[in-house]
């Protein structure tokens, strides 16, 4: 105990200049664990292990080699019987007091011990547990983030391929117009030249047919009608 | 010299030295301060625990103006409860069964609500002496009697704790020779009187805790009519 009230002031002393650093330099040696501060060194799982609640195991260890399994117990019960019959402690009506305060102590360290270490753990497991919330939520909405921008990004060259197929289809629009277009002309020659054969085989006929009557006015009518019409249309009369 | 039973209330001296600054002091050696990382061990984290339900509780009906006191409230709570149960053990002094330590915890407390309640809301601190619908004909002697009842406050505070744990004390005492004056001489009887000591024991604890609880209820409903 006096380790601890040496700790305690220690610590809210070791701020408050040199004194304060000559008792944290005169406690060293009473501490056992490594000395440096950063990383805060791990707390321990569980606490020291005690024989019956008060007993620190080491003590057991200790004697373990000289006297055995018994040796604890068998010091323990000569000091009791050694303070009893040289009545360094002396039965009074205390002792009662201290016996039933006792069976009070250890009835409500046996009935409710394990509850409140559970309770006692759960508490930090809340703690811990409401902090690993907070850190799944931000992760899972910074992945949710990273596929919305993948997708954003596949969108994105997908918009090339969308430029792509309309300037494919203007191309296309423009070509069936000037198909179209072609077809039309073709059409309207064919057409005119169409109308210049039936004319042209009339002509001769209508030449040979005149030709033994009167051949002279015929044949000059009729290279007077040649003359006269062209073969061809210009493309003024068009 | 006869060892009477009130010796376990003398103020403890060691060679003359009075030894009263000690016996409290200790409580505050068995409250582990608050670590510098995140998770605690099981001790400090019910301590924590505790005392944030405490306050928290403690301070529900008080207006935000009482607030400032939570932090004397909840360490007075600890010392009282910490010395009351330490006073249980065998062999050892409770500070609390002398009376001047009580009424130094309470006449000054109290004396401070009263005067926080005249100094911001005097109208309404002094209109507490007369509660509502009251008839006419009552009135003077209604106010002779709430005044009389403010200032037996403090007393009413440190005389109940007081009592209350001088009286358990001496009960354990007295009931404990009893069952050793008995054990030789009618051990069925020395038998029964354990059994009530035991009884006694528990009551002692929840009396301990329970007395603790009051005072510090009872001051900040003071302070609740005050603020």
């Amino acid at each position: 105990m006096l380790s601890r009230l040496v700790f305690v002031s220690g610590n809210a002393l070791k701020s408050s200049g040199s004194f304060g650093a000559g008792l944290v330099q005169a406690s060293r040696s009473l501490q056992t664990s490594s000395q440096s501060l950063a990383p805060v060194p791990p707390l321990p799982e569980k606490g020291g292990k005690t024989r019956h609640g008060i007993i620190p195991e080491e003590l057991f260890q200790l004697l373990y080699p000289k006297t055995g399994v018994t040796g604890p117990y068998m010091l323990g019960t000569g000091l009791l019987v050694y303070l009893l019959s040289k009545e360094i402690y002396v039965i009074n009506h205390e002792t009662f007091v201290a016996a039933s305060i006792g069976a009070v102590f250890i009835y409500g360290i046996k009935k409710f011990g394990p509850q409140v270490a559970a309770f006692a753990d759960k508490l930090n497991e809340e703690k811990v547990a409401k902090a690993q919330e907070v850190k799944d939520l931000a992760v899972s909405n910074l992945t949710q983030a990273i596929e919305d921008e993948k997708k954003e990004q596949w969108r994105a060259e997908g918009r090339s391929m969308l430029f792509d197929a309309k300037r494919n289809n203007v191309a296309m629009l423009l070509e069936t117009n000037y198909r179209e277009r072609l077809h039309m002309v073709t059409n309207e020659v064919k057409r005119r030249l169409d109308y210049q054969m039936p004319s042209r085989t009339c002509t001769v006929a209508w030449s040979r047919s005149t030709w033994s009557t009167g051949s002279r006015r015929a044949s000059s009518a009729a290279s007077h009608l040649s003359r006269r019409r062209p073969v061809l249309p210009s493309a003024s009369q068009t | 010299m006869m060892t009477s039973f009130f010796d376990q209330f003398m103020s403890p001296s060691l060679l003359g030295i009075p030894l009263m600054a000690l016996a409290f002091v200790l409580p505050w050696l068995l409250f582990p301060s608050p670590a510098p990382r995140w998770l605690t061990n099981r001790l400090l984290t019910l301590q924590g625990w505790f005392i944030n339900r405490f306050t928290s509780q403690l301070l529900l009906p008080v207006n935000v103006g009482g607030h400032k006191w939570a932090l004397i409230l909840a360490s007075l709570m600890l010392f009282l409860i910490s010395l009351n149960m330490l006073g249980l053990l065998p062999y050892t002094f409770t500070p609390t069964t002398q009376l001047s330590l009580n009424m130094g915890l309470a006449v000054p407390l109290w004396l401070g609500t009263v005067l926080i309640g005249l100094r911001n809301q005097p109208t309404a601190a002094l209109g507490h002496l007369l509660p509502e619908g009251t008839p006419v004909p009552l009135i003077p002697v209604l106010i002779i009697i709430e005044t009389i009842s403010l200032f037996i406050r403090p007393l009413a505070l440190g005389v109940r704790l007081t009592a209350n744990l001088t009286a358990g004390h001496l009960l354990m005492q007295l009931i404990a020779t009893a069952a050793f004056v008995l054990l030789p001489l009618m051990p069925a009887v020395a038998i029964t009187t354990s059994v009530i000591l035991l009884l006694l024991t528990i009551l002692e604890v929840a009396v301990a805790m329970i007395q603790a609880y009051v005072f510090v209820l009872l001051l900040s409903l003071y302070l609740q009519e005050n603020v």
